[in-house]
């Protein structure tokens, strides 16, 4: 009986724990049994730590890399504390993954643009491993990456690459500019000016609440269409497998029909953006 | 199935019987109220209750539910039904246990809530009495009750009991059950239609006039803030609503620091927090932050959003919300209608 309840975790091993800002913490995961964890960019995990709790959060690597994940881990309560005290060597558990990862059949083929702010550089560093991983499936790749400031940069060692990469166009910029910094300054629309979009390109974005309207105002401009743009939308996905109600946008519950939607599918839905 | 009857001085002798081989949970009266319990003796069932404080539904998802047991690392699920029967449920409850039903078994079998159902009894009474805010005669009419194992109708002299499963058959052993006359059988039937022209509060709408309607009053912000301006983000009308299922999970220790376990509480979305998570440093985003956006969400979940999924609307017209909210603004007839009217 037990086997089939929902809500049983399965334990991962810390492999490797990265400190990347004052807040996060990079963990790199393997299944204690062994297995490969099976999931798309884009999908959440339920990561828990007994007597303290469960959180959602997306896996911030690419199915196509290793029998490792990587997860990203901002201290912000209880659990989220909790999980960043544990080291190399420690257990965590999780349930997963969930819900609708980014459509990567519309995306292949076509010319494609990344938008990640802050802390939603991690769910898409899942999906910009698998293009760089399988670049030949996709024309055009541009990636604008937004943060607070330069400290708050998560992923040194990929933005390092990414700079330099011939096979992605990246783009970065931050609020504000701290002594030393030599990039852009300014919020993530400034960079819509850096290079010239085509209408026909299809965009991911994933960033705080606050983001998206601006964002899809820019895309809007540029005629992209609502059904081209993907965003990867943040609620309180306390479960996972669509019962608690606490990410409920209307009537869609963005731990199973989320967290990727179009924006189209999305347009009729008063509370989702 | 079967229709049989049993006398009225035969009534207690087969709960008793019921009662010695089974578990069973039914109306009894609390105060000047009533809720289900287990019995305890025949004497305890009271079939004459108008609604029960909460609903059901506490029987299969508790208020309060273990998910995961753990001690340090090792931990396991506790899915532990146990048989029972749940003795005396008012139709409009059984339509809201289908939906509960449903909701907890699609895309993610919720084993925690449908093994707790599937080892259950359902025998349903037909009511006797009605609550006084009750509208079950005017909602989702076109949607019938379906969970339940046999159907129990007080007519004069006796009871008549249709089984209509397996297992309502097996509670005829428990009594001196004779086959229902046609009269008999008629007379219940008669029982059960004119009731329904007793309910106080009466929907002005069908069930497809209400979703469109009240989906397309969404954007009515001062409506819903007019609506929601007494409200004091209790939560009563959810807790209280036999269709409401979601959930909050939290761990908790023994005092051995080392083993607890993983437990899911009933949750409200009327209530503040509901939908607000913590972006760091102390920030955060309440994605229902307003009273009206909360009292809204739930008038949607109730008359619209699950429409197609259930084949009416998440609502079953008991009225518990109605009596159980303090400022009294929660009540679905008189906000349902106000929206049709306009």
């Amino acid at each position: 009986m037990t086997k089939e309840n929902i809500f049983l975790p399965q334990e991962a091993k810390i492999l490797r724990v990265e400190k990347t800002t004052g807040l996060e913490r990079i963990f790199t995961l393997r299944l204690a049994d062994g297995s490969s964890l099976s999931f798309e960019p884009g999908q959440i995990l339920e990561v828990g730590l007994f007597g303290y709790g469960e959180i959602p959060i997306g896996v911030a690597s690419s199915p196509t890399r290793k029998k490792t994940f990587d997860i990203v881990v901002r201290s912000v309560g209880r659990v989220s504390q909790a999980l960043n005290r544990l080291s190399e060597g420690d257990s965590l558990f999780i349930r997963g993954p969930w819900g609708k990862g980014f459509p990567l059949e519309n995306l292949r083929g076509h010319d494609l643009l990344i938008i990640a702010g802050g802390i939603g550089l991690c769910p898409t560093r899942s999906l910009i491993q698998y293009i760089l991983d399988r670049r030949q499936e996709f024309k055009r790749f541009i990636l604008f990456y937004g943060a607070r400031d330069p400290q708050q940069q998560l992923f040194a060692h990929d933005l390092a690459d990414w700079r330099q990469a011939k096979d992605v166009e990246y783009h970065e910029t931050v609020d504000r500019g701290t002594p030393g910094w030599q990039g852009n300054v300014g919020v993530i629309t400034t960079l819509f000016s850096k290079t010239p979009i085509e209408a026909d390109t299809r965009v991911v974005i994933c960033g705080p609440p606050i983001m998206f309207k601006f964002v899809i105002r820019e895309l809007d401009k540029l005629g992209v269409a609502p059904e081209n743009i993907f965003v990867d939308l943040e609620r309180r996905m306390k479960c996972g497998v669509g019962k608690c109600g606490h990410c409920q946008i209307n009537d869609q519950y963005v731990c199973t029909d989320g967290p990727v939607f179009s924006l189209a599918q999305i347009a009729p839905l008063e509370e989702a953006i | 199935m079967g229709r049989h009857f049993l006398k009225d001085q035969d009534f207690q002798a087969f709960l008793r019987a019921l009662l010695k081989a089974k578990a069973v949970v039914g109306p009894v009266a609390k105060k000047h109220k009533f809720v289900f319990a287990r019995l305890e003796a025949p004497g305890d069932l009271r079939l004459d209750y108008d609604v029960t404080i909460l609903p059901p539904k506490k029987e299969f998802s508790p208020t309060s539910q273990d998910l995961v047991r753990f001690d340090g690392a090792r931990f396991e699920g506790c899915v532990e039904p146990q048989e029972k029967i749940l003795f005396g449920v008012h139709f409009y409850d059984v339509k809201a246990l289908d939906m509960t039903d449903l909701l907890f078994k699609e895309k993610n079998d919720d084993r925690n809530y449908t093994a707790h159902r599937e080892a259950a009894t359902i025998v349903v009474s037909n009511i006797q009495k009605v609550a006084p805010r009750a509208f079950w005669a005017s909602i989702g009419s076109e949607v019938k009750p379906k969970g339940h194992d046999a159907w129990l109708t007080k007519i004069s002299g006796g009871y008549v009991f249709e089984t209509r499963t397996a297992k309502g058959e097996a509670l005829l052993q428990y009594g001196k059950f004779v086959p229902a006359t046609e009269a008999q059988f008629r007379a219940a039937r008669q029982a059960n239609e004119d009731i329904l022209k007793k309910c106080p509060e009466k929907l002005q709408g069908s069930s497809a006039e209400v979703a469109k309607k009240v989906r397309a009053a969404f954007s009515r912000e001062e409506l819903w803030t007019k609506f929601a301006k007494d409200c004091f983000s209790c939560g009563s009308c959810n807790t209280v609503c036999p269709t409401c299922y979601c959930f909050d999970v939290q761990d908790w220790w023994n005092v051995d620091q080392k083993s607890g376990a993983r437990t899911r509480t009933w949750d409200a979305c009327l209530t503040e927090d509901f939908a607000k998570i913590s972006l760091g440093s102390g920030a955060a985003e309440n994605f229902r932050e307003e009273r009206a956006e909360r009292f809204r969400h739930r008038f949607m979940r109730k008359s619209a959003y699950l429409n197609p999924k259930l084949g009416g609307p998440a609502c079953v017209g008991c009225g518990r919300c109605s009596m159980a909210c303090t400022a009294d603004i929660a009540d679905p007839v008189r906000v349902i209608n106000e929206i049709l009217e306009a």
